[in-house]
């Protein structure tokens, strides 16, 4: 099942950068436990606003947990900003220069996150908390009362509603 | 005792009820105070006693909507496409009229997205000559809007819009410019990733003028470079038709406003969906309040931590070798931050006077028939 569904989870702590370490040693935790002496096949990478230092091996079966935090959020369009102007000082690049896509293959450069087709948004909070705002203008948000004690039944729902989204992409 | 308090409560409700004054534009008796953009639309006793029961609780300022629906609601009416949408905007209408209500004053609309251009030529000719037709009619409707202090501001990269369309639309901004009382923000030629990409292209603009540097840049800076930088961030997002994305809306402003998805066909938008999105709302309020404060004493910190870089980079580069006292180096960056303040203040103003002369200039080549 899990080969079907291979792709991008990611999480996101609202809080503070020291609970993304522990959440990190949770999930290598529960890899361990839980997946047993597969779980090498499955790469966890913890992001926390820095840069891809080694590019992983994605294949088409291969699942990659990306461990987020706020500050990949606003704070990574803020830097690829900083670094345009930087350009623009140096005379490298001029203002007129920059559209969205060049925003866009910059913000690629430093951290590879696919725009998530689907976001799970655990808890009663109705917001996106500043999760990847650039990354989620068409991404599908399915809320989930709650992360604890989560069911397949209750993720293969989630899946099912995804799947029947109509995206008409402004058509 | 507990029966006596209920008592009170429930006097003091009633007649807070009964005697309310409305928050919103006191119609004055006898004059025509009809505009096409905000219904006339009196709350029935229900819908008076469920507002005040709502406004008991904190209540959003600023509205977001994205108005999704019409094609769908005229396929089910078994009307045309553009019936859709003009009834859209009707209802667009009645639902100004009842956020003012509710007491609140400013609204952002999703009009027009950038990728809608994408749809059949008769479609979108059908929804530019309804923005030409809904423009042109506000327009003579200034001592109304004027009465009512309805401020209209236009988003979005209005040089993809023909040419007549944008001269309606800035003469219209600037017609209402000064008015303060309730604010409509219409997006059109609209997406967040282009708003968000020509705020980092003011921003460099800025740089190239020599008016601000690049460690300048800063979340906060972005913000008030965007479209919507003469508005708080709204403070609720709805969203109709039953889509649960956000279609490239107001991206960076939302992210920490409520969100709510509601299943109901933008023309059959009611009253009460509008009080459960607000109910919604008041149920987030304090996680989100929390959320929010969290994030702006992040932002501060930040900006605090990048003003002292460059000052450690200034003094390295000033350096005569002496290592610096604590209270001389706290001064520096007091200076610093003063400085820097001014210079983003300077760069801003020029920013908002570039815009404002895009608008004059357009407004005054119009010729309102």
């Amino acid at each position: 099942m899990d080969e079907e569904y291979g792709g991008f989870l990611s999480e996101t702590i609202v809080s503070n950068g020291r609970n993304n370490s522990r959440l990190m040693e949770g999930i290598l935790k529960q890899q361990q436990e839980l997946l047993g002496m597969d779980s090498s096949k499955y790469s966890v990478e913890f992001m926390k606003n820095g840069t891809d230092k080694q590019e992983h091996q994605v294949l088409s079966c291969q699942s990659v947990v990306k461990v987020l935090s706020p500050d990949d959020g606003r704070l990574s369009i803020v830097q690829a900003a900083q670094q345009l102007c930087r350009a623009v000082e140096l005379k490298e690049k001029t203002s007129k220069d920059i559209n969205v896509t060049v925003l866009d293959s910059l913000l690629r450069e430093s951290k590879n996150i696919p725009d998530p087709d689907l976001v799970l948004k655990f808890g009663p909070v109705e917001s996106t908390l500043g999760f990847l705002p650039w990354h989620i203008r068409l991404t599908e948000i399915i809320s989930m009362p709650s992360h604890v004690d989560v069911s397949y039944d209750d993720l293969f729902g989630a899946l099912q509603r995804y799947a029947m989204c109509d995206q008409r992409l402004g058509k | 005792m507990l029966r006596g308090f209920a008592l009170v409560a429930a006097v003091a409700f009633l007649c807070r009820h009964f005697l309310s004054e409305e928050e919103d534009v006191i119609l004055q008796p006898g004059k025509s105070t009809v505009m096409s953009w905000i219904r006339e639309r009196e709350l029935s006793f229900i819908e008076r006693l469920t507002a005040n029961i709502l406004k008991a609780g904190p209540m959003p300022k600023h509205v977001a909507f994205i108005m999704d629906g019409n094609r769908r609601f005229a396929q089910k009416a078994h009307v045309q496409r553009q019936e859709g949408h003009s009834q859209g905007f009707e209802k667009l209408a009645e639902t100004l009229r009842l956020c003012l209500n509710l007491g609140i004053h400013e609204v952002t609309v999703y009009a027009f997205s950038i990728e809608n251009f994408k749809r059949s030529k008769e479609e979108v000719d059908g929804l530019m000559e309804l923005a030409r037709q809904k423009f042109s009619r506000l327009l003579t409707e200034h001592e109304n809007l004027e009465r009512h202090g309805v401020c209209i501001r236009v988003l979005g990269d209005l040089t993809l819009l023909p040419i007549d369309l944008q001269q309606l639309i800035a003469k219209a901004v600037v017609a209402t410019k000064a008015h303060n009382k309730c604010f409509l923000n219409v997006c059109f030629a609209y997406t967040s990733r282009h708003e968000i990409a020509n705020a980092v292209k003011e921003m460099a603009w800025g740089v190239e003028q020599g008016l601000i540097k690049p460690s300048d840049v800063s979340e906060v800076l972005l913000g008030e470079c965007l479209y919507s930088s003469n508005s708080p961030n709204p403070d609720l997002l709805i969203r109709t038709s039953g889509e649960v994305r956000l279609s490239d809306f107001l991206l960076w402003q939302t992210s920490y406003s409520c969100l709510v998805f509601q299943s109901v066909l933008w023309p059959e938008y009611s009253f009460w969906n509008l009080c459960e999105a607000v109910l919604q709302y008041q149920l987030s309020y304090r996680s989100l309040q929390k959320a929010g404060d969290l994030h702006r004493e992040g932002q501060a910190l930040q900006q605090m931590e990048a003003d002292r870089c460059c000052v450690a980079e200034l003094l390295q580069h000033r350096g005569n070798g002496k290592p610096m006292d604590a209270q001389s180096r706290q001064k520096e960056l007091l200076n610093y931050t003063a400085s820097r303040e001014e210079r983003v203040h300077c760069f801003l103003n020029a920013l908002q006077h570039k815009r404002d002369t895009v608008f004059s200039d357009l407004s005054s080549q119009a010729v309102v028939a």
